[in-house]
């Protein structure tokens, strides 16, 4: 029971995760695309203020996992030790190109965060696939081989996991940005959902094939539900792209972006290493639970509160840069205070 | 575990990779932690006193803080997941110990730092003054809190306690216990000092650079003073604190890593080795360079110098650490602070003297000595880690059975991956660093300074509303 608390907390992180991170990963491969330099600087600002806070809940995830679920993540990672390094390789790359960029003022230093960003989500989309595909392991330690990730499902995934990231990218991006930004902002999110939306359906649909739980009796009508709620979501992201308010693609890609792991979930538990391993074999004993459980646990709603107030000081729309005092940063001076729209704080909260 | 033993070089790049991988990320706390306590003291004062010097200070080292804490992060996140990736078995085993641990370090340091240093770097002429310093504050609280969780979870791996081994796992029994584990309460003190005067000494450096320059003079003297006072108060303390790690934990519970820190294999000598070159197969040294008298002065505590420094060859041969690796770590750190030693002593002889402003040489020493902190600190930890070999859970499990099955190939690509990013990236920051003291500390107008500060200063646009959390 506690065990399944904690897995509970896991998925939560995992989301906030995708959630969070999500957009700014998807804020740096739509730098890739942005030829004209103001408009690329003002992406990588953007992501600035909180890029640290959002990644923290990848390393809050995984910790929880090796605490919590121990053999599990012993399991886990070297099954997906390519993806995963290659992920950390994008991740220290473009950490560092974010403040060099800023700092530096170097345009060089943008690209790099582009391909950095790109690198990250292209190496999660292959791990989430390598995952749920199911790994081999002998009584929890990994025995398959370097490229078992490596499937024409994994592919999909990855693929998948970048259209969205974009999408939430571009989503977040018109809801910071004015002007021609917002406009291209738009146009990024519709392309990329007319691309994303068959891609994410044929990964969806085979996902649904390799799921451990046969969908039969509540679980049937709790993942049909939630997947109906995505699709509603992603039809509103549309309208919110093509003629909403600012905010309404950012909440739509929200809620299809949860509905959808939800649905994930669903039809994992109490699976968590496919095709085999139960929360209860992989939990860690009962004194590193509780330990866990209220430790952890009562941190939550204070961290939830770092990173509401990190978005909040920074809420607004963004400023191109104009005749700053001397020492006051840029992305200091170029966000605008006070925007009428409660514009950041919906993803916190969903 | 049930399966054939990994071979033994994946064991030993996964061991390189990891050491290489720690000792990179390593570089950037053991600056970062005393340059946001110094930021924030720095960011009070100006509250204080509203003088532009304490502004120039903090915008100054503020830049150099910001990339060096984005390396630390993503550095760090690196390490959290080679825990899985490369000592999968360790992670199984030690995982409902160290994870609650770590995650404890996650939510109550990482996410407080993540979430108030983007308004520190960003939140200047954006937020209030107290705001700003309240955002600092609990940056640097985040970073010390960091320091706590970490080194209780090394010092577990060094004295494991509070726990019982059933089914190949480390079951915590007693928190209290595994949390302040018996090496815990001096290692911690310890790291804490010695992250503090590696920053200390980097301020005292740079400030010594513009000295010798003549360069923002007042920048340069009131950072080199309080630097410098820092370091005289605070490397006294350290001698101690490090002398009693060898009384009140290694002699009892490591003795294998003070023989080898030492560099003697059998135990008859009392002189104390400056340099030696071990060799392991043939357990004897083939060289050695050896003070009389002062082994057994400093190492056993015997002024009479009759009582031998106890030698490697008391263990057995497969219980033994790498010699090389913990005596020269132990010297880069030993040596290391004898230097800084040298800095804080005179410093405060010539700050008696009324000569702190003007000695150039001692400038010139301050200046060269800059990364000495950094070093003498990874130097510790080598001797730390490498003293602790052959095991990972100190007497409790090897290193060899804490590692994952992974294909040489694997681990192979991804240490050189490693090597590659890092050592573009280590070169990429000093240059930044270099370019960054080279251009010197902006220059801050009076003006930009009222007594009551509108949060966005200078001419704008259109009037803001004041952001208040």
């Amino acid at each position: 029971m506690i065990a399944d608390i904690w897995f509970g907390l896991i998925a939560f992180s995992l989301m906030m995760y995708v959630v969070l991170d999500g957009y700014d990963l998807g804020i740096g491969i739509a730098s890739l695309f942005e030829r004209n330099r103001e408009r690329r600087t003002e992406k990588v600002e953007i992501v600035a203020t909180a890029w640290d806070g959002n990644e923290s809940w990848i390393i809050l995830m995984a910790v929880a996992l090796w605490g919590g679920l121990p053999e599990a993540f012993g399991a886990l990672l070297p099954a997906i030790y390519l993806p995963i390094i290659v992920m950390l390789f994008g991740i220290i790359l473009r950490g560092a190109a974010i403040e060099l960029s800023v700092s530096l003022r170097s345009d060089a230093w943008i690209t790099v965060f582009g391909i950095g960003s790109l690198i990250v989500a292209i190496a999660q989309g292959f791990a989430i696939g390598g995952v749920l595909q199911g790994i081999s392991h002998d009584d929890g330690v990994f025995n398959g081989g370097t490229w078992d990730f490596l499937s024409w499902y994994s592919v999909l995934t990855a693929v998948a996991t970048v259209a969205v990231y974009v999408v939430a990218g571009a989503a977040f991006g018109q809801l910071k940005s004015e002007g021609e930004s917002a406009r291209a902002a738009r146009r990024l999110g519709l392309s990329t959902l007319l691309v994303g939306i068959p891609i994410v359906a044929v990964t969806a649909i085979w996902s649904m094939d390799l799921l451990p739980q046969q969908l039969t009796g509540g679980r049937v009508v709790l993942f049909w539900a939630l997947v109906v709620v995505a699709v509603i979501a992603t039809a509103a992201t549309i309208w919110g792209f093509r003629s909403g308010p600012d905010a309404a693609a950012m909440v739509g890609v929200v809620v299809a972006e949860i509905s959808g792991m939800l649905a994930l979930v669903v039809g994992m538990v109490p699976i968590v290493v496919p095709p085999d391993m139960t929360i209860s074999e992989a939990a860690a004993p009962h004194s590193a639970l509780t330990f866990l459980l209220v430790g952890i646990g009562l941190n939550v709603p204070l961290v939830l509160f770092y990173n509401w107030y990190a978005h909040h000081v920074f809420r607004g729309k963004y400023r191109p840069v104009e005749e700053r005092p001397a020492g006051v940063t840029q992305a200091g001076w170029a966000m605008r205070a006070g925007g009428e729209r409660a514009s950041d704080e919906q993803e916190v909260r969903s | 575990m049930g399966l054939a033993a990994p071979s033994d070089l994946m064991l030993d790049v996964s061991r390189w990779q990891f050491a290489f991988t720690i000792a990179f990320h390593m570089t950037f706390p053991a600056i970062t932690v005393g340059l946001s306590v110094f930021l924030a003291a720095t960011y009070a004062m100006f509250m204080r006193t509203h003088k532009p010097i304490y502004l120039q200070i903090f915008r100054f080292w503020k830049k150099i803080f910001a990339v060096g804490f984005a390396l630390g992060v993503v550095a760090g996140t690196v390490i959290t997941f080679e825990f899985g990736l490369n000592w999968g078995p360790f992670a199984a085993a030690t995982g409902p110990i160290l994870g609650p641990i770590i995650g404890m370090e996650v939510v109550t340091a990482f996410f407080l730092e993540a979430g108030f240093v983007g308004v520190m770097l960003y939140g200047d002429g954006r937020v209030k003054e107290r705001t700003m310093l309240i955002c600092c504050s609990l940056v640097a609280l985040g970073t010390i809190l960091s320091t706590t969780w970490i080194l209780s979870a090394n010092s577990w791996m060094q004295t494991p306690a509070g726990y019982r081994f059933e089914d190949g796992q480390f079951v915590p029994e007693n928190w209290w216990q595994v949390i302040f584990n018996p090496s815990f309460a001096w290692r911690f003190p310890h790291m804490l000092l010695a992250v503090l005067i590696a920053a200390a000494l980097l301020i005292a450096g740079v400030a010594a650079y513009y000295l010798v320059r003549g360069r923002a003079r007042e920048f340069a003297r009131r950072t080199f003073s309080v630097a410098l006072g820092v370091l005289a108060l605070l490397l006294p303390i350290q001698l101690f604190v490090g002398d009693n790690i060898a009384l009140q934990y290694i002699v009892p519970h490591q003795l294998p890593k003070l023989e080898a820190l030492e560099g003697n294999w059998d135990s008859t000598n009392t002189g104390y080795q400056l340099l030696v070159i071990p060799d392991q197969d043939g357990q004897q040294n083939l060289w050695e360079l050896s003070v009389p008298w002062f082994g057994s002065a400093i190492g056993a505590k015997d002024l009479s110098g009759n009582t031998p420094v106890p030698g490697l060859a008391m263990t057995p041969p497969e219980d033994q650490p790498n010699m090389t690796a913990s005596f020269y770590g132990f010297r880069a750190m030993f040596y290391g602070s004898m230097l800084i030693f040298i800095v804080a002593f005179g410093s405060v002889v010539l700050r008696l003297r009324r000569r702190l402003y003007r000695a150039t040489w001692f400038h010139k020493l301050v200046m060269w000595l800059t990364p000495v902190g950094v070093i003498a600190i990874i130097g510790g930890w080598v001797t730390a880690e490498a003293g602790r070999q052959p095991w990972v859970v100190y007497g409790q499990m090897r290193t060899e059975d804490g590692v994952s099955q992974l294909s040489e190939g694997a681990v192979i690509g991804s240490f050189v991956g490693f090597l590659l990013i890092y050592l573009t990236l280590f070169a990429v920051w000093l240059w930044y660093v270099i370019r960054q003291v080279k251009r010197g500390p902006e220059d801050v107008s009076v003006d930009e300074i009222d007594p009551d500060p509108d949060p966005v200063r200078g001419s704008v646009a259109e009037p803001s509303t004041p952001v208040t959390p």
